[in-house]
């Protein structure tokens, strides 16, 4: 007898060919080609100005290519599959003079939800809250989106995201403004959305210890991929050498995990 | 003083812009584009000096012509170019004006003439700009009521948008074409001087008691009913000149809403 079941082939989510861009003559990517697949929490590291946050804005095309080609979910087209993808800014610019309430905000991105000015508010939250059970939004709601602290406001719009129910995550420094204990629960919360939806998630991070225990796949980006590859491959001396410039040490944690620190 | 003709066009052009002005305010202040308006206001003197140059009677049309390229040009050099926008609007502000005063100097045009554009003017109020405001009036609320998501979203946060699909490039240029409408026929009543105010005042005092966008556009567009007509009785009762004294009852709103805010609870 011959088995010729095939074997299984993870989907390629995210797909960039000899990716090159530059502002103003500056070359800020320089030949990327990088490949996402399905299911894994993808974490992009490098030094400031590396080019992380510009992938992440080429991925989602709010940036024109010098050259090269992005796939997502298969398709050049990319605002054809928008609907899938989630992406959360570095920041919010929002001007204090405009108080758009949390409930407001998060009410934009739901069909039923966007005609919130002429509904009640019982109507849009009995929406949100459904979709969004386990991010403890309730106590947010009433607030102005201007002033949440930087951990609630990642969090709300991280779930502005979720509300489109997208099959790619994109997170550019979630962590960016957000005290201590707030990094933990963002990182908890991700680590979360992964487990219970099953989404991609692509995140870009200064935040070594955090790349090392939550992402199963690194790139190291500093205009040209350094290196890639899991965390433990590329948490050395080494590789990050290559990406930052500077040298890197790993520590030994009191739980015996190698938690590298750039300095 | 509602019998007389001049009065009921005045009172209907207020009923008519201010909460349209209003209503684009909330979003102009968010927007810090309220710069923006002031240089799309002053290169209606240009458009006016054309119009006295055609020997047009009443100079709305070439102001709407005139703001509109201006406006547009914003867009197309902030595009194009690495100038700051600020320095664009300045160089469009200043530039259009001086072209406007120099053309109006040259036409010999009365100071009557001149200040009634710069500071408003009941009587100035004529059967065309009713129409041109009703029908402005209509089509913005047409285009920006089923829009108003949309246009929230990408004022909250324009990547943001274009990634859940806003049109932003086409929604920005709807935008600025009501904006700039809306602002070249406020100018008969409020002025090229003062139009500005007529979008910023009534917007900030309705922020003062608001928690909510929606709550700040309700009232916002209140209290620009309120400043507006009131400011054009006012202005009739008192024989003051019109924009001025829409633009001081709007600030004594927002005084008032600014005293609710900080009353001791």
């Amino acid at each position: 007898m011959n088995s010729t079941a095939p074997i299984p082939v993870a989907s390629a989510v995210v797909e960039v060919k000899d990716l090159k861009l530059s502002f103003d003559g500056r070359t800020v990517l320089d030949g990327v080609s990088l490949r996402i697949d399905s299911g894994q929490i993808v974490a992009l590291i490098g030094p400031n100005g590396s080019g992380k946050t510009t992938l992440l804005r080429c991925l989602v095309g709010l940036e024109k290519l010098d050259s090269g080609s992005i796939r997502l979910f298969g398709e050049e087209n990319i605002p054809s599959v928008l609907p899938r993808v989630g992406y959360v800014p570095q920041r919010l610019a929002l001007d204090r003079s405009f108080i758009l309430s949390v409930r407001e905000f998060l009410a934009l991105r739901r069909k039923e939800t966007r005609h919130w000015f002429w509904q009640s508010h019982r109507r849009t939250d009995a929406v949100l809250l459904e979709n969004l059970p386990h991010l403890g939004l309730e106590s947010l709601l009433n607030l102005p989106l201007a002033r949440l602290s930087g951990g609630q406001l990642q969090r709300v719009l991280i779930a502005f995201s979720l509300l489109g129910q997208p099959d790619l995550l994109l997170l550019d420094e979630p962590t960016a403004g957000v005290d201590l204990p707030g990094e933990q629960t963002i990182y908890e919360l991700i680590s979360e959305i992964h487990r219970r939806h099953r989404m991609t998630v692509v995140l870009v991070s200064h935040d070594l210890a955090m790349v090392y225990r939550q992402a199963s796949w690194v790139y190291a980006l500093n205009g040209v991929i350094c290196c890639e590859g899991t965390p433990e491959d590329v948490m050395n001396a080494e590789s990050l050498k290559a990406a930052y410039g500077i040298h890197v040490t790993p520590y030994h944690h009191h739980h015996h995990e190698n938690h590298p620190h750039a300095h | 003083m509602l019998t007389e003709a001049y009065m009921q066009r005045a009172l209907v052009a207020a009923l008519l812009l201010a909460p349209l002005c209003a209503f684009l305010g909330v979003f102009v202040t968010a927007r810090r584009m309220a710069f923006f308006s002031d240089t799309v206001s002053h290169a209606a003197l240009a458009g006016i000096a054309v119009g006295f140059w055609l020997g047009l009677s009443d100079p709305t049309i070439p102001m709407i012509l005139v703001g509109l390229a201006v406006a547009f040009a914003v867009m197309w050099l902030k595009q194009k170019t690495d100038l700051l926008t600020d320095t664009i609007m300045a160089l469009l502000l200043s530039g259009s004006v001086s072209i406007g005063i120099i053309m109006l100097s040259l036409l010999k045009a009365s100071h009557g003439d001149i200040h009634r554009f710069l500071f408003g003017d009941i009587l100035a109020v004529g059967p065309l700009d009713l129409w041109l405001a009703g029908g402005l009036a209509l089509l913005v609320g047409a285009g920006a009521l089923p829009r108003l998501s949309d246009l929230t979203l990408l004022t909250a946060q324009e990547e943001m948008a274009s990634v859940s699909g806003v049109a932003v490039v086409r929604l920005n240029y709807l935008f600025v074409t009501a904006l700039t409408l809306t602002v070249a026929l406020s100018i008969r009543l409020l002025g090229i001087v003062l139009v500005t105010s007529l979008l910023v005042v009534p917007s900030a005092a309705a922020r003062n008691v608001s928690r909510s966008l929606r709550q700040q556009i309700v009232l916002s567009v209140a209290s620009g009913l309120a400043g507006g007509c009131g400011g054009t009785l006012l202005a009739y009762q008192l024989d003051t000149p019109c924009g001025p004294t829409i633009v001081l009852a709007s600030i004594a709103i927002f005084l008032t809403t600014l005293g609710i805010k900080h009353w001791p609870s």
